[in-house]
């Protein structure tokens, strides 16, 4: 285990004890999970960290339960998370469609293993793409994000705890196996400051406050229990009492509320990253671990006089529609290279301006895909020019 | 994918089977080449048994944050266990090293790649320029110092000698670091003996 015994220097670190490390940087307090290949080095150092900042750390039976307690600890005021694999964050899609109806702010991690079921735990994959994105039912905000090295799996946890806590919503930080099993030389004493934010707290009169009436960005200020506010909380849909209704003139009005709050904040939310991408004539769309051998291969590319060019939305969903659409309309061809059969390429179809140029670069056999497969696909792709 | 103009460029992988300490193994090697001042990615691969299985370690080292952080073109290849020689030799790069066990049942024999017994490997698409395979008695000297399991400790000495692309004082102070303390001792010994075995040996790049 890498350990932070130097820190302010340079280390090697782990993809998954940068996760600790940023959670806890982060502010987390509270960790409640079950044990996953090929999340495990998460809970194992949240389990000796948190005692030492005051925080509590819960080994609960399973991931049902683990989700069930996040959510009770970030009612109760706590900057909370957990993590897990594939087959637990399907366990959690219920609570998480929970924590979105309620506006609880919370934080999952799901390291991506081979799947579907137990698949291959040691693997890596980037399989739960659309399960981040429509896992739980019902229409509800999403974001999940998908950092691309060690250092980033820092910096995007303080981002998650960020956007959660101020959005009041659950956020989901994708990470495939080999980012999470990586280890990387960091300096996280150079890493840019990142300022903490917290949730908006209710103030005013007790008598006659309405825990989700609207505020400017559309979040409503949070209570927690024993500040003297009466409220409700409830999985049915509420009015702004916190009450079920069925009224279908405030359901509308609150729903709208609820799914229209990551519009209104998508300044904050969106995050991207482009590369040689003034001139492209393929367009190559990567995240994640595969988002390293795309920037390989572009640059190797670009050596050999093609117009390639790499857009990596590190945060996934909501998908950076507009930037997409603008180097879309200009190239002849989308790249889409994914550790899976297919996930988000769906969604670059659907966004596409023109038809027919999405081209599709998929690994399922437990393997990465290499810089070297990517760029012969660009290669390919030029000569049909 | 092209030589890089990065000085400290390299990959390393270290390969066997599940058990042999492979994954300890990149970590000290990682820890070698930051404490040489170097930029490493380190990354594994095994199975869920944890004995037997293949299994490797990877290191990618470059003078700032590698691009792409897994291996594609190996600099230094070690082989612990004959099983794994096959996943590995077609991701040679020209002019690259091969360190592998001569003491185990089936193992390897010294010289060019090309005239090596290696079991189980199909050479015909390998391509063989120039790769030089040392062949050095690791188990063998492991068992001496009576704990066969510092096998890997013996390897990552022979691979610093043979390389010389990283120094001996980091490959102590990094063993020293990341091992087991409690066998500090037995470490220490292990890497010094394999620092020496490849006497006469060194390969100038």
């Amino acid at each position: 285990m890498a350990s932070d015994s130097s820190s302010g220097e340079r280390q090697n670190l782990q993809g998954n004890v940068a996760c600790a490390l940023g959670a806890i940087a982060a502010g987390c307090r509270f960790y409640a999970g079950y044990p996953i290949t090929p999340s495990s080095e998460i809970a194992e150092q949240m389990a000796a960290r948190l005692p030492k900042v005051d925080g509590v750390f819960v080994q609960m039976e399973d991931e049902i339960a683990s989700i069930g307690a996040i959510l009770g600890a970030s009612v109760g005021g706590v900057k909370s998370m957990t993590a897990t694999s594939g087959p637990g964050f399907s366990l959690m899609q219920e609570g998480l469609g929970y924590a979105s109806q309620a506006e609880i702010p919370c934080v999952i991690i799901d390291v991506m293993r081979g799947g579907p079921s137990t698949g291959m735990p040691t693997r890596p994959s980037q399989g739960d793409v659309m399960q981040a994105r429509w896992g739980s039912h019902g229409d509800r905000p999403v974001i999940a994000l998908a950092p691309a090295s060690v250092g980033e799996v820092f910096e995007q946890m303080l981002r998650a705890f960020n956007l959660s806590e101020t959005l009041r919503t659950p956020v989901v930080v994708l990470i495939d196996e080999a980012i999470a099993h990586l280890s990387e030389t960091i300096d996280l004493s150079s890493s840019m400051p990142t300022p903490l934010a917290s949730r908006k707290v209710a103030t005013g009169d007790v008598a006659g406050f309405l825990p989700y009436a609207a505020t400017d960005d559309g979040v409503p200020a949070m209570q927690c229990p024993g500040d003297g506010y009466r409220s409700h909380m409830t999985g049915l849909t509420h009015g702004e009492d916190g009450f079920p209704t069925q009224d279908p003139a405030t359901v509308e009005r609150v729903m709208r509320q609820l799914l229209g709050k990551l519009d209104r904040n998508m300044e904050q939310i969106e995050c991207f990253e482009t590369l040689e991408c003034d001139d492209v004539d393929v367009l190559v769309v990567a995240y994640g671990i595969t988002a390293r051998a795309a920037r390989r291969a572009v640059v190797s590319a670009r050596e050999r006089g093609l117009r390639a060019g790499l857009l990596r939305p590190i945060t996934l969903w909501p998908f950076p529609e507009r930037r997409f659409r603008e180097l879309a309309s200009s190239a002849n061809t989308v790249l889409i290279p994914e550790m899976n059969a297919g996930q988000l390429c769906v969604e670059l179809e659907r966004l596409c301006p023109h038809p027919g140029p999405v081209v599709r670069l998929n690994r399922i056999d437990g393997e990465c895909i290499s810089p070297r497969q990517i760029l012969e696909q660009i290669e390919k792709l030029h000569a049909h020019d | 994918m092209g030589a890089s103009a990065d000085r400290g460029m390299m990959e390393i992988r270290l390969s066997g089977s599940g058990g042999q300490g492979l994954v300890l193994g990149g970590r000290i090697l990682a820890r070698a080449l930051l404490l040489d001042g170097l930029c490493v990615a380190q990354s594994q691969s095994y199975e869920p048994t944890s004995r037997g299985g293949l299994c490797r370690a990877d290191v990618v080292a470059a003078e700032s944050t590698p691009d792409h952080p897994l291996v594609g073109e190996l600099d230094l290849l070690v082989l612990l266990d004959p099983i794994a020689a096959a996943a590995s030799l077609e991701l040679l790069r020209d002019e690259a090293l091969v360190l592998a066990d001569s003491s185990l049942a089936d193992g390897f024999s010294d010289g060019e790649l090309a005239d090596v017994y290696l079991p189980g490997v199909e050479l015909a698409d390998v391509d063989l320029a120039d790769i030089k395979v040392h062949s050095l008695p690791l188990y063998q000297t492991a068992k001496r110092l009576g704990a066969p399991r510092v096998a890997n400790i013996v390897a990552l000495g022979a691979l610093t000698t043979l390389a010389g692309r990283w120094s001996q004082e980091a490959m102590e102070a990094a063993v020293l670091e990341e091992a087991p303390r409690r066998s500090s001792d037995l470490n220490l010994q292990a890497v010094r003996l394999g620092l020496a075995l490849p006497e006469g040996q060194r390969v100038a790049r």
